[in-house]
């Protein structure tokens, strides 16, 4: 890489963290396993046998998918919810991820979603298991 | 079924040919997108929201279901994430002369992506001041959380399927003159064999179907017992279902005496343990009890394996059918009605 001649110190200190962000990788469990994302990237193209490589890269997508999520989770809650759902919601208390929520999420972060307006989609198929977190 | 496409600041121009060639690449049914489904449900569960407007929930609230469909594109943009991570570094480590990307590619890549939150200052080195310290402090924030399951090693080297042994092997004499003794033997010359190396045979037949399901780079033994959220569970566990349903047609075809006490444990033996199946393995040996359909044991348990291929429903629909000629009319009705609540267990069973 031919840049950062001119800003040395700022560069040898982010090249510190980085390289101590690394190191600690190794101890890092990133939720989404270690040969999904080696799989995916060497379907890409990118090929490294570092696993520290693979974690950052895995680390990246988990804040990339939370941040969304967590987007999502907001406009879930702003979103006045409508009567009958506001029923359901009270009964049982838990929020679904819904694709309208989450196309404004993704919007922010660039990736436009269409969502078809009458796609039958299933929201119940997740209501069914035992409340685990609650 | 749905359509997105990432603006990543390389052009969105002319994608719309490739478009469909990535849909199918990150939208499929396969193994590895399961899996991703699956730690996309994780990471979207332990996301937390914390408003002191909502008074009710004092420990934040988080997403504890999930729409099919969106749950599938957050899949598939994840996917297509690492995609574009992956494909951009490389494209850095090419651009600086090199094969193997290193973390400054990655880090570039992150930055081309625009996943920094705040403005990236392009004036400095890495670009990384923001990117790299938010990613340090996500992983300092964020609960620890490894994937639900182990996982074997990722592309599984498959076993080498073993030939049956030759006739002269077996020692047995080939059925026909022109039919040379190095030839494997055919199954039926075997049938003593059969019993005793039923256990195999089995294994044979169900890493047969996991190879034959295009990418899936798993075996079952890796997986653990999962209980709740249904977005959690083993994506194989499907795959299991359906097998353990095949396996169950051998259960039709015993007679009276053997079904219960002898070819349950060879089941047992395949090393299948769901509660679900067995169940339903159960209940289905006492179906084939009630017809005593009186049928040659083993001769079945072969090629049975054989048409792991086709659904589960169909197949038992189809023994069965075969065996009502057999019976006498007065039988047939009870066994309809039979057929249907094993169809409709079935079905339960596999949703």
């Amino acid at each position: 890489m031919n840049h950062g001649q001119h800003s040395g110190e700022a560069k040898h200190e982010d090249d510190a963290a980085l390289t101590e962000f690394l190191a600690s990788l190794m101890d890092y469990t990133p939720t989404i396993p270690d040969d999904l994302v080696e799989h995916y990237l060497a379907k890409s193209g990118f090929q490294c046998p570092d696993v520290r490589l693979i974690r950052l890269v895995a680390v990246a997508t988990q804040k990339f998918v939370a941040d969304v999520a967590s987007d999502a989770l907001q406009h879930c809650k702003a979103r006045p919810a409508p009567v009958v759902k506001d029923k359901k919601q009270q009964k049982d208390k838990r929020l679904v991820l819904t694709m309208e929520d989450l196309s404004k999420a993704l919007r922010e972060y660039g990736v436009n979603v269409k969502h078809p307006e009458y796609f039958a989609d299933s929201p119940s198929t997740g209501m069914d298991p035992a409340t685990r977190d609650e | 079924m749905l359509g997105w496409s990432m603006s990543n600041g390389v052009g969105e121009g002319g994608r719309r040919s490739q478009s469909r060639e990535k849909r199918k690449l990150f939208q499929g049914s396969d193994f590895s997108y399961a899996l991703a489904r699956t730690a996309v449900a994780q990471i979207c569960e332990s996301v937390e929201f914390n408003n002191n407007m909502y008074q009710e929930s004092r420990q934040g609230v988080r997403f504890t279901s999930f729409q099919e469909s969106a749950l599938d594109t957050l899949a598939g943009v994840a996917l297509h994430y690492i995609h574009s991570i992956g494909k951009t570094a490389q494209f850095y480590a090419n651009v600086a002369g090199r094969v193997e990307g290193n973390s400054l590619d990655i880090v570039q890549a992150l930055a081309d992506l625009g996943s920094a939150s705040g403005v990236s200052d392009t004036g400095s080195c890495l670009a990384d001041s923001m990117l790299v310290r938010d990613i340090i402090r996500y992983t300092g924030e964020a609960e620890k959380m490894p994937f639900v399951y182990a996982l074997p090693r990722f592309p599984i080297t498959k076993e080498k399927r073993h030939a049956p042994p030759s006739f002269s092997e077996v020692r047995a004499e080939p059925p026909d003159v022109h039919i040379p003794v190095w030839l494997p033997s055919f199954p039926e010359t075997n049938v003593d064999t059969i019993q005793g190396g039923a256990v195999s045979k089995e294994n044979g037949g169900r890493s047969e179907v996991f190879k034959s399901s295009k990418d899936v780079r798993n075996s079952p033994q890796g997986e653990e017992e999962m209980e709740g959220n249904p977005f959690l569970t083993a994506p194989l566990r499907f795959l299991e279902n359906r097998v353990s349903n095949e396996l169950v047609d051998i259960n039709h075809f015993p007679d009276k005496h053997s079904s219960n006490n002898h070819h349950i444990p060879v089941l047992e033996a395949s090393a299948l343990s769901d509660d679900i199946n067995w169940k339903n393995r159960f209940s289905e040996s006492e179906d084939g009890e009630k017809k005593g359909g009186a049928r040659p044991q083993q001769t079945l348990l072969r090629f049975k394996i054989g048409t792991l291929k086709r659904p589960s429903c169909l197949a038992t629909k189809r023994s069965v059918q075969g065996r009502r000629w057999f019976k006498e009319g007065e039988v047939k009705r009870e066994k309809k009605s039979d057929i249907e609540e094993n169809h409709q267990r079935i079905d339960s069973d596999v949703k």
